[in-house]
């Protein structure tokens, strides 16, 4: 007879947690609201949006919507590429292997923290008060966006560096910042170029939707459009969207594949 | 001393590379009419509205109005995160090229592809007119979304399992759905779990947003503060969500790393 170990007790966190999450699963859709009395009336609407989402007006939409989606790119491409470059430094300082001192590296690790808790359009919004309404708004949002992902991603990879290469660099005599710059760096840049494929990619997706608070690009299209609810409008320029996203994101997979 | 020269077409890469980031931040910033001024000033006029922030509202009536919004944007991500979990569990089995007929994986990928194009925002507005102006929308939204994103991702662990067990179920008599139920999900379902909590703390981000376009949530209160020029009220806003989001994730990080580390069994 083959003996079978135990199996072991289920732990704590499995005897609290798998009732809570049920628990807070039943609560949550209690909460949302899932009527099926509203969800009845509102079933008859389903015309207003079908009627016109599979009637799509080409010409219209590429006529006014071509220039607001060249604007995303534009604002997606600026974007990423000062949120990561200002990102580069910092994660230097929000990483234990690169930065022995304790509060420096505390407080860069929860600066890149706290950016990241707050949602992309929340900047927007903020930012649209601060700087006005337009692009410039957008690219200052996506920034911090880019910046706190590009942060949080690259400071997580320094910490797990070689450090064989950075002693030998101070045992020949380098400064921290010489030592860092030539004996850290080139460790992490293929994964900086990796990530930065990638968070462009998130900023093309994150700046189609700038638009509805007035932050720039193709959602003010979409926004004021979907007031007038002319979905006959909206589905051309999201099929246009989505044409260019693909695109744009075969082309970064082209390149990752290039380089590295 | 000799230092050997880098290859020649690295070192033309990299200069490519470096033309085409310089030319795409100029023609970028071109297009866009933003000149380097605006970069500088940007900070005094950030630095405004924050002090216009403080001190922050506090009163009841503002407590009471924001602290049911943030709970809202709880929910919606929990009820669209749960949705997402259990219909992009049985579709990542059908996706994975190891466990599911080729052509049938290489559909089911296409269509996850498609679903995972539209922004939650999208979805959301699309669906506005059906499911009507409230959270019932914004869970959806961000379900559906969330199907095609952890259906890829839970689809690529399941091609990345280890092959052993399924063979040593294979030879011990096992049929086909033995080996699913004892050679993959118990190989699949700790990483699975982690993505599900990660997909939260996106969908957390993502269904705070959504009350911009009446889909529930803490959105619509920051907006419609931003637009009256109620500053210590979005304040408020602002904080009580930076503080939900930071309990949330500082908690789904821990359940997180034990989920994968697994738990110290003495035997």
């Amino acid at each position: 007879m083959i003996k079978v170990p135990k199996k072991p007790l289920p732990s704590l966190l499995t005897i609290i947690g798998y009732p809570f999450a049920i628990a807070l699963t039943i609560f949550s859709f209690f909460q949302v609201g899932f009527n099926l009395e509203d969800f009845k009336r509102n079933w008859e609407n389903r015309k207003l949006v079908t009627n016109t989402l599979f009637n799509p007006k080409w010409e219209w939409a590429i006529e006014n919507a071509s220039q607001a989606l060249l604007e995303t790119i534009q604002i997606a491409i600026l974007a990423s590429i000062l949120g990561c470059f200002i990102a580069l430094p910092l994660s230097f300082y929000a990483s234990r292997a690169t930065n022995q001192t304790t509060i420096t590296y505390l407080i860069y690790k929860s600066f890149l923290n706290f950016i990241r808790t707050i949602p992309d359009l929340f900047w927007a919004m903020l930012f649209t008060v601060a700087v006005g309404l337009g692009p410039f708004a957008g690219v200052l949002a996506l920034i911090m966006f880019s910046m706190a992902i590009m942060g949080k991603l690259l400071s997580e990879t320094i910490d797990s560096i070689d450090l064989g290469p950075l002693e030998a660099a101070k045992a020949s005599g380098a400064k921290h910042n010489q030592a860092v710059f030539t004996s850290a760096l080139p460790q992490i840049l293929p994964n900086f170029t990796a990530y930065f494929l990638y968070i462009f990619e998130l900023c093309i997706r994150a700046s189609v939707i700038l638009g509805l608070v007035g932050a720039g690009g193709v959602g003010r299209i979409i926004e004021t459009q979907r007031i007038f609810l002319r979905f006959d409008r909206i589905s051309p320029i999201i099929v246009l969207i989505l044409v260019a996203v693909i695109a744009i994101e075969q082309f970064s997979v082209w390149l990752r594949r290039k380089i590295l | 001393m000799n230092i050997p020269k880098q290859p020649v077409n690295q070192r033309v890469l990299k200069y490519l590379i470096t033309v085409l980031i310089v030319v795409g931040s100029i023609w970028s910033a071109s297009g866009l009419e933003i000149t380097p001024e605006r970069f500088l000033t940007a900070p005094s006029k950030v630095w405004i509205l924050i002090t216009a922030m403080f001190p922050l509202d506090l009163s009841q009536e503002a407590i009471d109005r924001i602290v049911p919004k943030v709970g809202e944007s709880l929910f919606i991500a929990w009820a669209g995160t749960v949705i997402g979990a259990i219909f992009s569990f049985p579709i990542s089995f059908l996706a994975a090229n190891n466990v599911s007929l080729n052509s049938f994986s290489r559909a089911t990928k296409q269509v996850l592809n498609v679903i995972r194009a539209f922004p939650e925002l999208i979805l959301a507005f699309v669906l506005l007119p059906i499911t009507g102006l409230g959270p019932l929308t914004g869970t959806l939204a961000v379900g559906i979304h969330s199907i095609g994103t952890l259906g890829k991702l839970s689809s690529e662990v399941i091609e990345g399992i280890d092959e052993g067990p399924l063979e040593s179920i294979k030879s011990s008599g096992g049929t086909k759905l033995n080996e699913l139920f004892f050679g993959v999900i118990p190989q699949v379902m700790p990483t699975i779990t982690s993505y599900w909590l990660y997909r939260f703390e996106i969908n957390l981000r993502a269904s705070a947003v959504l009350g911009v376009v009446g889909a529930g949530g803490v959105g619509a209160e920051l907006i419609n503060q931003l637009r009256f020029r109620d500053f210590p009220r979005a304040g408020t806003v602002l904080v009580v969500t930076i503080l939900m989001v930071l309990i949330v994730d500082t908690i789904s990080a821990a359940i997180r790393r034990r989920i994968i580390k697994g738990r110290e069994i003495k035997v």
